[in-house]
């Protein structure tokens, strides 16, 4: 017997390939989508830690200092008067050779033995036939020896004992490959350069400097630890390097919770598209059903049919789903990683880590919403009589009533996310519940929206195109149970585009705005990155012609074990004030205060996460221990790295021993171009240091273009989503008109031309695609207020101020209706098509 | 004294990281002949003629040379008379004749080794730790004024105040913190300092000892710390090139007796299990007196053998005969098992001293190196 309905519902199925195909397609689509998310930021985040593992080595802890490092004479005292032995001095820095950033690390191999093997390894495997072990020794004494991954070495098209240039600090330095690491086999190697302390400071420039000290302690050894902490001097710190792991990788958090936010949305789309696809290949099963009722199957033999036969399906699905959001994943990845390098840190993704947790997320979302999506049609239509099952009014009826009921209870789950939004503080997690609490209770109330909506506009729809259009329209309301769901997923979708459209938007005009007032200077001139630019040189720039004032710039990093702090560090002329907007100060009394006293401005996203602002003091770890300042002001700032301080190079000069300078911004006297001053500057800087030189204007438009490569995945998610939505609504079309044949027919019977049934099926869609618009524009609208105000706020602390372009609702409105049309052309031509007769014989 | 054989640089990135690599490359003797052999770079100094020793200068390094140890051994009481004996050796090591010039204090080419060993005679226990380190950066050094060679907290320091030499050297289970005062100045071996190692001359070394220093300190083994007094011995020694490549390993002794005079040889020992003409020593009267020893003035017999339990077997009791000086001495060593697993495997241990001089009977401790041995 089972056998035989099994067989029934899968001939259904074959016999209808295309709604088996779409809704393969819609359930592979979902589960890719979240599979590739949760893919790219798992990889990424697994590169990154397993390369800081293989780093940290055995290190239980580290010794840091100020921006510059701890001074090395702290490491021999440790080593000769303290009789210190598990620690190792570490240079670490970054280089580029043909664009490609690289990380240094120094070492000493006659310490690393304590922490880490790797970076000696290769130096003891090959020995020439001289006997001598040449690569050790070569190592510690040719300058510019390093050793390299195999595959940084090929990427680089570099041999054992070639030679070859590289930049550091904008300075062009000679190196000489000899010998590869050992392979980790998961590339946390890559990209990383290994060399001599010496090299190190040679080229950092750190001459009498360490980056840190890493130390190991036996877990527990609280005496070990303690006469450690008391050997050292103010100034340095002795930090769990885990803890440390953690602090870098919490600088891309806020990334990636916002990269996971917007998989949980497409996940959100992706099930309504499963449930969606699975339902209506329930739905239109209704009269298979009565008729197998009325041969004598039971209920539970009819459920346990459907519900076996939504697994396999949405089994199946899932595993196409997997294999596409591997490949998706893949791609993704290359996006992430390119933003963490960007914004964070260096992190080199060899290795695709296909997580078991987001496999079954993947699994259970395919599955698991095939099953729900599954069972409430197939409990509502086992639960009629047999004969009352062949029938669709009974299905409608039972929707309609249930209508108020759902809208209800969607306004109910809307005033929750409002409350929670109130009461969760600056909770992050919570903010995202509270969005997905909002699309739910809109989706809710979607439905009761179009019954009103179609009832109203059929009249209209009458007037103005006659019988066929009037009753396509009121089709859409009396066929609810089958459109309800399309609708609500093509709303849904179409409402994440534009609040995410409206938020990047608002987002990028506050930061050109901002870009606008902060870039003061004609013409910008420094390091890549953070280091130090030749005394000499910056001199002889201040000494070009038509250079009238110039500001400095040095960018540092303090920590302690509260993490990590960037300080900016600026010597600038008053008439440059007016860059930094201050928000909640006097602008006058705190530039005097920020100028002459132990005054700093911290940046909005930095006095959001530490509920700080003018008037409150903060400590920080500085060369001479820990000391505290007064906060004169906040500063508006929409820069990445949240934790921002900006530090007058008079107090910086007074607690941090450096010197350095990693940027100018010079103003030009009127008339003189900025030009003219850039060729000068590269003139001048040509073969001794390799700067940034730049105008405002075209920095301004580099840092837009980055904002909006940050964004590129953003913008990939959202295109991935609309087309999620659009297989949901082309699917559902699709079931419609092609469970409608038979009534079409009767049209044509009836005296309607191919053509006016194709336009009648073609206004149907149109309208259930204007509804579907029209729904999002609110909640879209809802959505980006929330992504701005809560989400952004709570994940970086930016103040935005919220833009809505007229054209985003537009075109989002009009891509829904775009999508339905096009979704309702395959049925229009088909209806229009299909021999009124054959299709009345069918069944 | 010589360097124990495979010493140094060779095989200290494979003690640094792992015994795999010394696996790999079982051919140690070529290393050797090699490291110590006369294939250096001709940038180097190298020890051909006779040169002015001078003090205390010459206590400090010369590090034009590839090779330089300062070698103390030592046999030592406590006041319960429990016996012990002690070594702490450091190595310099230069990778090249020269470096360029650096910023960066960590740029150099000389290597420091030290070994540390204490022999626990009553208990029979035997204990080793060695420290690497490049000399840079305050990391490890040596200078002549004021006298000081170290590596990480293990020092030889010379105390101005005192004119004695202080030695700390403490690992984990045992330490040492010894003042050494000299009872006999330096003494120059070979000729006139100038240590032939083999017929070809450019095989040779500087060397010089300090045959007798009274030692007082104290010793820790575990938890406890004794307080000892006795003798030391002290070998200088530094070459560019020193050994021939037919050699395979050499027999040290440094016997300090009790009628005052001491008496150092070392046996060179050549492939075909001969000793090579080129062994020498020097024996140093009770009032001072030195004479070199040459090939022929020394018989050397072997009374006894020790099997290594890791393999190799080592001479373990010797009858020496210088009849120049009517000696002939019984030497044992104090406990057998004395070998170290270093960089490099060599036996290095205390010995008792019992014999004939001048027909009178004599009696004296010292310390043996054997070296060559462990491959077999």
């Amino acid at each position: 017997m089972i056998p035989v309905t099994y067989r029934a519902s899968f001939s259904y199925l074959l016999r209808h390939p295309w709604q088996l195909a779409l809704a393969l397609l819609g359930i592979s689509v979902g589960v890719a989508v979240i599979v590739a998310v949760d893919l790219a930021n798992a990889s990424a985040r697994k590169a990154f830690l397993l390369s800081m593992d293989t780093i940290t080595g055995e290190a239980t802890h580290q010794i840091i200092g100020g921006p510059r490092g701890v001074t090395e004479d702290i490491y021999t005292r440790l080593r000769v008067n303290h009789g210190t032995r598990a620690i190792a001095p570490i240079i670490d820095g970054a280089a580029t050779i043909d664009d490609v950033t690289m990380s240094i690390l120094g070492v000493d191999l006659f310490a690393e033995r304590e922490i880490r093997t790797f970076t000696g390894e290769a130096l003891t495997r090959d020995t020439d036939a001289s006997g001598a072990n040449s690569l050790f020794a070569e190592f510690l004494v040719t300058p510019g020896a390093v050793t390299t991954s195999q595959q940084t070495a090929k990427q680089l098209g570099l041999s054992v004992g070639d030679t070859f240039e590289l930049f550091v600090e904008g300075k062009n330095q000679q190196a000489t490959l000899l010998a590869i690491l050992p392979d980790d086999g998961n590339g946390s190697l890559d990209r990383l350069l290994v060399t001599d302390i010496a090299t190190a400071q040679e080229w950092l420039g750190l001459a009498g400097w360490l980056s840190r000290i890493d130390v190991r302690i036996a877990d527990g050894d609280q005496n070990s630890l303690a006469a450690l902490e008391a050997a050292l001097p103010g100034g340095t710190q002795l930090l769990s390097a885990a803890g440390r792991t953690r602090s870098t990788a919490e600088m891309s958090q806020a990334f990636m919770t916002n990269l996971t936010a917007m998989s949980l949305l497409a996940l959100l789309v992706g099930l309504f598209l499963i449930f969606n696809s699975v339902n209506f290949s329930v739905l239109q099963r209704r009269p298979l059903i009565g008729v197998l009722r009325a041969l004598g199957l039971t209920r539970r033999q009819l459920l346990a049919m459907i519900l076996v036969e939504a697994t396999v399906l949405g089994s199946i699905a899932a595993v196409f789903g997997m294999v596409l959001g591997v490949a998706l994943g893949e791609q993704l990845l290359e996006l992430v990683s390119r933003t963490i390098n960007d914004l964070y840190f260096r992190v080199n993704v060899t290795n695709v880590s296909i997580e078991t947790f987001s496999i079954a997320k993947g699994l259970i979302a395919g599955v698991g919403a095939a099953l729900v999506a599954a069972a409430l049609p197939a409990i509502e239509a086992t639960s009629y009589q047999p004969r009352l099952a062949l029938t669709r009014s009974a299905l409608e009826r039972g929707a309609r009533r249930a209508l108020p009921t759902v809208a209800l209870t969607g306004i109910a789950v809307m005033a929750s996310a409002v409350l929670l939004i109130l009461t969760s503080g600056s909770n992050l997690v919570a903010g995202l519940a509270a969005v997905f609490l909002l699309i739910l209770g809109f989706a809710l109330c979607v439905p009761l929206f179009v019954r009103f909506a179609s009832n109203l506009a059929a009249p209209l729809a009458g007037r103005l195109g006659g019988t066929s259009a009037r009753m396509a329209v009121a089709g859409i309301a009396s066929g609810l149970s089958r459109t309800g769901v399309a609708i609500v997923a093509l709303a849904i979708a179409v409402s994440a585009t534009i609040g995410v459209s409206v938020m990047v938007d608002s987002f990028r005009g506050s930061v050109s705005t901002w870009l606008q007032q902060t870039l003061q200077a004609d013409v910008y001139a420094g390091l890549d990155r953070s280091g130090a630019m030749d005394p000499d040189l910056i001199e002889t720039i201040r000494n070009i012609d038509g250079v009238v004032d110039m500001s400095t710039r040095k960018r540092a990093s303090i920590e302690d074990e509260n993490g990590r702090t960037e300080l900016r560090v600026f010597e600038m002329p008053p008439a440059s004030y007016a860059g930094a907007e201050l928000i909640d100060a006097d602008p006058s009394a705190a530039w005097t205060a920020w100028e002459s006293s132990d005054a700093l401005f911290v940046s909005e996203p930095y006095a959001y996460q530490n509920n700080v602002g003018a008037g409150d003091t903060v400590v920080l770890p500085t060369d001479f221990g820990p000391h505290k300042f007064a906060i004169a002001a906040t500063f508006q700032s929409y820069d990445i790295n949240a934790s921002g301080i900006m530090m007058s190079r008079a107090t910086y000069a007074r607690h941090f021993d450096d010197d350095s300078i990693d940027s100018l911004g010079l103003y030009l006297a009127d008339g003189v171009s900025a030009d003219t001053v850039i060729e000068q500057i590269k003139a001048l800087s040509a073969g001794r240091q390799e700067l940034y030189i730049s105008s405002n204007v075209s920095l301004r438009e580099l840092s837009l273009l980055i904002f909006d490569r940050t964004f590129v995945i953003t913008d990939i998610l959202y295109w991935l989503t609309l087309g999620v939505a659009f297989i949901g609504i082309l699917s559902a079309m699709l079931a419609l008109q092609l469970e409608r044949a038979r009534e079409f027919a009767t049209l044509r019977a009836l005296g309607m031309t191919p053509t006016q049934v194709g336009s009648m099926i073609i206004t149907q869609t149109g309208v259930i695609g204007l509804l579907s618009g029209l729904a999002a524009v609110p909640l879209g609208v809802v959505m980006a207020w929330v992504l701005i105000k809560v989400i952004n706020r709570r994940a970086f602390g930016w103040q935005i101020d919220m833009s809505i372009g007229p054209g985003i609702l537009l075109v989002a409105v009009a891509f829904a209706m775009g999508a339905a049309l096009l979704a309702g052309l395959y049925p229009a031509y088909r209806a229009g098509r299909s021999q009124p007769a054959i299709a009345m014989r069918e069944e | 004294m010589l360097i124990p054989r495979t010493c140094l640089v060779a095989l200290l990135a494979s003690f640094i990281f792992g015994s795999a690599y010394a696996e790999e490359t079982g051919a140690q003797t070529s290393q050797l002949a090699d490291l110590l052999g006369s294939d250096a770079d001709p940038a180097f100094a190298r020890a051909i003629a006779p040169r002015a020793f001078v003090f205390p200068q010459d206590h400090g390094p010369h590090p034009e040379f590839r090779n330089e140890w300062w070698y103390v051994t030592g046999n030592l009481d406590n006041e319960d008379g429990e016996r012990f004996g002690f070594e702490l050796t450091i190595f310099r090591f230069a990778l090249t004749p020269s470096v360029s010039a650096s910023k960066s204090a960590w740029r150099t080419n000389q290597v420091y080794i030290a070994h540390l060993a204490v022999t626990d005679a009553d208990n029979k226990r035997f204990y080793v730790a060695q420290r690497y380190s490049r000399g840079a950066a305050g990391l490890a050094g040596a200078q002549a004024k004021p006298f000081r060679v170290w590596i990480d907290d293990w020092e030889m320091a010379g105390k101005a105040e005192t004119g004695t030499w202080h030695l700390i050297a403490d690992d984990e289970d045992f330490g040492i913190d010894l003042e050494l005062r000299a009872l006999k100045p330096p003494v120059l071996n070979g000729i006139d300092g100038l240590s032939q190692k083999s017929a070809d001359p450019s095989n040779a070394s500087y060397y010089y000892s300090i045959t007798r220093l009274q030692t007082e300190g104290s010793l820790r083994i575990g938890e406890n710390d004794y307080t000892v007094s006795g003798l030391s011995w002290l070998d200088r020694e530094w070459s560019t090139s020193a050994l021939a490549a037919d050699q395979v390993g050499w027999d040290w002794f440094a016997l300090q007796l009790d009628d005052g005079s001491e008496l150092m040889i070392y046996g060179l020992r050549l492939e075909n299990g001969t000793r090579d003409p080129a062994s020498a020593g020097t024996f140093v009267s009770a009032n001072g007196v030195t004479t070199h020893l040459a090939y022929d003035d020394v018989e050397i017999s072997v009374l006894e053998e020790w099997s290594s339990p890791e393999g190799g077997s080592y001479p373990s009791r010797w009858l020496l005969r210088v009849p120049r000086f009517g000696l002939e001495l019984n030497v044992t060593p104090v406990i057998s098992d004395q070998e170290l697993f270093t960089t490099v495997r060599y036996w290095e241990g205390a010995v008792d001293v019992t014999g004939e001089h001048e027909l009178r009977p004599v009696e004296g401790r010292g310390y043996v190196e054997l070296t060559g041995y462990a491959e077999e």
